[in-house]
Order: structure tokens, then C-alpha cells, then sequence
């Protein structure tokens, strides 16, 4: 019995992954599109939200049913517990993807304002943290996380830096405040990308050490927030 | 401070059975009014252990025990203690309910009349009152002369646990009190057990590890006679501190 409760929490450990792989796909192809201004590109996208949800639900469902059938317990509770919060979380980034390709199906008539370089070198960093989490998840190697605040700094700065720029181009050209109002709302669903995929951290490093760490940068001591911070130590 | 609040005390315990080492070197330190949880696979020592606590090893040939059990920072096993005084203050209900073959009131009125008390109306006094400590007074106190033995699994075994509170004991010793009942009674066991940590000490054996987590504030994890891990409950099952209680909870053991 105890054999086959592994077996089946292997199996959905291994969904998981295959829901990440999607919703990490998601945002990152929708960057792609955005960028090229690739409507074909953009409609894929905005047809795997179906999928997602699937495997939101189902791996839901799976997880529930192990809880009630074999009552886990330390690690495997856990791991359990850590699942439900990953669904949400990769849940959320790929519908942030899908977001972000209805934007560029509304605007790929059109040229950018000028060649999008920001955007997609945030996305590169936070499609680098997802996938960082979801290998993690996988080979419980914590030193990945190691600069995760580093990269979640830098995504913050990022998005700063981008609202800055639309900012002054705004100003000098009217005509393209819609557009760079698209830019901003862009930035802003990748920070929060970000900052799942730091809670995914969080989530992952509680399963294979027990620990309760909390990976925030938004305070202004954010440096030493990792690698340390243990919360709920009772 | 500490001294107060340790009911009970093992100290470098060791238990022979002949040549079988059951006991290796158990030190405990248990608090009064709380619950604790025994666990780990069977064989390893977990009732043997709840055994020396009231000396019900003693009636075993071929068992020698070494090093202390101190109860109140008094050793059980000194040369001037009475085994039967301290089963008074120390008593314990076993796996299957054993009733005597007497009346419900009977069973309860069995041990303060064996201390000799005679009184009528103090005697009905401790009977409801035992009787509703143990959660069973409502269902019975129609039918007290009724025999114990037509009484359900789960009615008998709170039986037992009212007829070992009726000697205001400190500490009931619960062997595995749930394992010959279905769902329900195990859940008024439980639920008892909850009630009882206000007025006693419960220390209890079992083999089903979510019974351990919902009931014990301190779980004990036992493995060959050793003690491999005592802790805070929500500690050893949410994440353990040894390799072997982790494998042991999670059954990946052996």
C-alpha cells in the first residue's frame, strides 16, 4: 500500500513538471510573439489555457484523493502540501502568458515602438527562476536558489526601468500612449511572474527541509533575505 | 521549575527478558496533564516500556530491570515501594476491553471497595462520576445493575477507562486502547482522551500514526529498544529531526 502511495505521488510529481514545462512555455512564448508580432504564435497560446486548467484541476483532484487515502505524513505531507501551492502559482503564470498574448493579437498590426529589448531579457530571467524552481522540485538541489534574490532585484529594476522609458516616450508622442501603456502592463504581469516563481522557492525549499523561508526583496533590507530567514521556528 | 513539572522520569532504563535486551538505555522526561504518544514497529519496545511505569513487568519471570522510573523524583523500583500503591496512582487500560463479569456498577465500585470504602452514597458518587468522565454515564446510567459483558466494544473499553479513574489515579497507561474498535468508539476514545489531559497524564501506545499526531501534544519514537526521537507531536510528524522517525511515518521502513 505504502509502496503504491509512492508510486502514485511520484506519478503527479511528474505532472507537475509537465504543468510547468506548459505555463513556463506559456509566458515565454507569449513574449516571443510579442516581440515578432506573431499572431499565429499568440492564438497557440491563448489556446493551451484550456490545458492549464486542466492540469490544474486534475493534479487538484489527484492530490486530494491521496490525502484521504494514506493520511501522509512529515516529507510526504509536504511535498503534498507544496504541490497544491505550485499548481496556483504556475496556474497564475500561464494565464499572465495568455494575457500577454491577447495583447499582441491586438496590436501585431502594427509596428513596436522600437525594438523591445527589456521585455524579453525580463522574461529570459524569469523563465530562468520558473525553470530553476521546477528542476529544484524535481532534483531537490537547493544552491539554485542561491541568487534568486539576485534575479528577483534585477526583474524588479527591470520593470522600473521599462516604466521610465514609456514614460518619457508618452510624453514626447501622444499617439503612443496606448501602446506603451501595453508595455507597462507587459512588465508588470512579469514581475509577478517573478515573484511566483520566487514563492514556488519558498514552497519547494519548505518541502525538502522543513524549513519556512521567505524570499522578498520588496523590503528595503532585501539582501540578506534568503539564505537565512527562517520564519515560524517554534 | 523543571522538577515540578516532570510527572515522570526514566533514567538510563535498561529491560532484560532473559537474554533479550527489550530496553536500551531509555531516558524520558514526561510532563503532567499532557498527552503522549508511543510509537514505531511492533517489537520495539513501546509496551514494555508503558509497562515499567506501573511495574506490570514485575509478574514477568526472567525480567531484570536496571536504572530508574522516577515518578514524583521518587524511584518505583526502590526497595521500599509498593508495586500495588503505585498501579494506584498509575492505571492503565489495555488493548481489549476487559470487563469483569459483573454489573456496570460493579466494575466501577470494584476498586474503591477493594481500598475499602463501603459507604453506599459515596460509592454511587464515584460510579456517575468515573462513569461520566469516561463519556459513558448518558448511555448507561438507566441500566447500572445490567451486566458489563452485554455492553458494545466501544462501550466496554471507556468502561475500563472509567473503572481505572474511579481510583483517581494521576496518570492512565493506555496500551493501544483503539486497535479492537471500529471508527466511531475510536473517536469517542479520542475525543475522551482529549478531555482526560485536564484532571490526568495520558501516556498511550499505538500503532496508527494519525491517532498519535491527533491526540499527543509529545510523541515518542521507539526503534529496537531505543528511544530514537521524543519531541513536540507537530514537530515529529511535520518534520522529524532523525532519518529512521521520518522513514518510519512516512512507511518507508524495512
Amino acid at each position: 500500500m505504502v509502496e503504491k502511495f509512492h508510486d502514485e505521488l511520484k506519478q503527479v510529481k511528474k505532472e507537475v513538471e509537465k504543468m510547468g514545462c506548459l505555463s513556463k512555455d506559456m509566458l515565454q512564448k507569449s513574449i516571443e510573439a510579442l516581440k515578432d508580432r506573431d499572431s499565429k504564435k499568440a492564438k497557440w497560446v491563448i489556446t493551451q489555457r484550456v490545458k492549464l486548467a486542466d492540469f490544474d484541476d486534475d493534479i487538484e483532484k489527484k492530490t486530494f484523493r491521496l490525502i484521504a487515502l494514506y493520511q501522509p505524513m512529515a516529507k510526504d505531507m509536504r511535498t503534498i502540501a507544496c504541490i497544491l501551492k505550485l499548481i496556483t502559482y504556475l496556474a497564475r503564470i500561464g494565464r499572465y502568458g495568455k494575457d500577454i498574448a491577447k495583447i499582441t493579437e491586438e496590436i501585431s498590426s502594427k509596428p513596436h515602438v522600437k525594438k523591445l529589448v527589456s521585455i524579453p531579457h525580463m522574461s529570459d530571467i524569469v523563465c530562468s527562476m520558473i525553470d530553476d524552481a521546477l528542476k529544484t522540485f524535481d532534483d531537490e538541489d537547493l544552491t539554485r536558489f542561491n541568487d534568486f534574490i539576485d534575479r528577483e532585484v534585477t526583474v524588479d529594476e527591470l520593470r522600473y526601468s521599462i516604466f521610465r522609458e514609456c514614460l518619457s516616450y508618452m510624453m514626447e508622442d501622444p499617439k503612443v500612449i496606448r501602446r506603451c501603456t501595453d508595455y507597462v502592463m507587459v512588465a508588470r504581469y512579469l514581475e509577478r511572474c517573478g515573484d511566483h516563481a520566487c514563492k514556488m522557492a519558498e514552497k519547494i525549499t519548505y518541502m525538502i527541509t522543513g524549513e519556512r523561508v521567505e524570499i522578498d526583496c520588496r523590503e528595503e533590507t532585501s539582501k540578506a533575505c534568503f539564505t537565512g530567514v527562517k520564519i515560524d521556528e517554534q | 521549575m523543571s522538577k515540578e513539572k516532570i510527572i515522570i522520569k526514566t533514567k538510563n532504563l535498561n529491560l532484560w527478558y532473559d537474554d533479550n535486551h527489550a530496553l536500551i538505555d531509555v531516558n524520558l522526561n514526561m510532563q503532567p496533564n499532557k498527552v503522549t504518544a508511543l510509537i514505531g514497529p511492533s517489537g520495539c519496545g513501546k509496551s514494555t516500556l508503558i509497562r515499567c511505569f506501573n511495574r506490570m513487568n514485575d509478574v514477568i519471570t526472567g525480567c531484570k530491570i536496571k536504572g530508574q522510573v522516577e515518578y514524583h523524583g521518587e524511584n518505583i523500583y526502590g526497595p521500599k515501594v509498593d508495586a500495588v500503591e503505585i498501579r494506584k496512582k498509575i492505571g492503565m487500560v489495555f488493548q481489549k476491553p476487559n470487563p469483569f463479569p459483573k454489573s456496570i456498577y460493579e466494575n466501577i465500585a470494584y476498586g474503591p471497595r477493594v481500598q475499602g470504602m463501603n459507604n453506599k452514597k459515596k460509592l454511587d458518587k464515584i460510579v456517575e462520576k468515573s462513569l461520566k468522565d469516561a463519556a459513558l454515564w448518558e448511555e448507561v446510567k438507566d441500566r447500572l445493575n445490567d451486566s458489563a459483558m452485554g455492553l458494545s466494544g466501544g462501550q466496554q473499553q471507556r468502561l475500563c477507562i472509567a473503572r481505572s479513574l474511579a481510583i483517581e489515579p494521576e496518570i492512565i497507561l493506555m496500551d493501544e486502547p483503539c486497535s479492537s474498535l471500529d471508527p466511531i468508539a475510536t473517536a469517542k476514545i479520542e475525543d475522551l482522551i482529549n478531555e482526560l489531559k485536564k484532571n490526568y497524564t495520558v501516556i498511550i501506545v499505538t500503532h496508527n500514526m494519525q491517532q498519535a499526531a491527533r491526540v499527543s501534544d509529545y510523541t515518542a519514537y521507539m526503534y529496537l529498544g531505543k528511544m530514537i526521537e521524543y519531541g513536540k507531536t507537530k514537530q515529529i510528524f511535520e518534520k522529524p529531526k532523525e532519518d529512521l522517525t521520518e522513514k518510519y511515518i512516512t512507511g518507508r521502513f524495512g
